[in-house]
């Protein structure tokens, strides 16, 4: 069964739904359409710059889909939900390629990491695409969105980049709950829990869980990350998340 | 809360890099603050400007467009 990677970008604006939200909606899309799985979404930072024009967080949005559905009809429903949902304001761009015979990984990585660190412009980023075929389109305003969204498949190649959107209840509420790592994995579905350092933490260690419980994308995976504090394993806050 | 800003340009620049404290207390005098995407929040305190829909993010800090809006003048 043939798997995609598709990554949207600059679909929002203040006040409007979040980029996330809307590759979230399309990866239910897609695999309704085909009979297919959606993984989750990762968010991944791009370089903030006075010379990059976004509305306030320059952020990519990627998944994969695993299912049988033509790249054809993936752009068809893609763009006609980008289309449909992007802001008035936006410069939405696509991005995607099958991952069953993509050879060129190295390429897409190094794009995805230059969008980080540098300013980089819409025909680099449609050069690359042709030289590796990775399929771009622009879907409204200046079509900025194509940089971020080949940059977005790049990162979640890379496979170290980014926070998956999105939370996990597994009771806590706003109270403190101590869980082992087997049940945190067991009911959120996410493939490890991870120290700040990227060490593993084993089954039986026990994690407190309080408020927003997310997972980043590490070594090619989600994972819950966590830190020690006051004596104990706890989920990371949000400041800690934030570099991810 | 324009005390946490400064105007520069038309642009209305938090005086405090990315300090929180300085942002929780901004927020909370502030009658524009709207949460933004959940996936996009910094703060683990929901009263922040770093939380804010209308912060938009700049090298080492952020500006705030709510006052931008505010104030499309420049004047207090």
């Amino acid at each position: 069964m043939p798997e995609y990677l598709i990554a949207i970008d600059d679909t929002d604006d203040i006040g409007t739904r979040g980029t996330g939200d809307i590759a979230q909606q399309l990866g239910q899309i897609l695999a309704i359409d085909c009979g297919g799985v959606a993984s989750p979404v990762t968010r991944h930072q791009l370089l903030v710059h006075p010379d990059i024009p976004y509305t306030s967080h320059n952020s990519a949005m990627c998944f994969a889909l695993k299912g049988d559905i033509s790249p054809q009809r993936l752009k068809q429903l893609a763009s006609e939900l980008l289309e449909a949902e992007s802001a008035a304001a936006a410069d939405p761009g696509l991005a995607f390629m099958c991952l069953s015979s993509f050879t060129s990984n190295a390429a897409l990585v190094e794009f995805g990491l230059a969008a980080k660190r540098r300013v980089l412009t819409k025909d680099e980023a449609y050069g690359l695409a042709a030289d590796i075929g990775v399929h771009l389109s622009e879907h409204g305003g200046t079509g900025q969105g194509v940089i971020g969204a080949l940059a977005g498949l790049g990162l979640r190649l890379e496979g170290n980049d980014g926070r998956l959107k999105g939370h996990f209840d597994v009771g806590q509420g706003d109270d403190e709950l101590s869980l082992p790592v087997s049940v945190l994995l067991a009911q959120t579905g996410v493939d490890a829990v991870i120290a700040l350092d990227d060490t593993e933490l084993a089954d039986e260690v026990p994690v407190r869980v309080r408020g927003k419980l997310k997972a980043v994308w590490r070594q090619g995976r989600s994972a819950i990350l966590v830190s020690f504090r006051d004596g104990a394993w706890r989920n990371a806050g949000k400041q800690e998340l934030k570099e991810y | 809360m324009t005390d946490f800003f400064e105007c520069r340009g038309g642009r209305w620049w938090y005086r405090h890099g990315v300090s929180l404290t300085e942002a929780r207390l901004a927020a909370g005098a502030c009658q524009g603050f709207v949460p933004d995407d959940e996936d996009e929040q910094v703060d683990d305190v929901p009263l922040s400007c770093v939380n804010c829909a209308w912060r938009r993010w700049e090298q080492g800090s952020f500006q705030c467009l709510y006052l931008k809006r505010l104030h499309p003048d420049n004047s207090l």
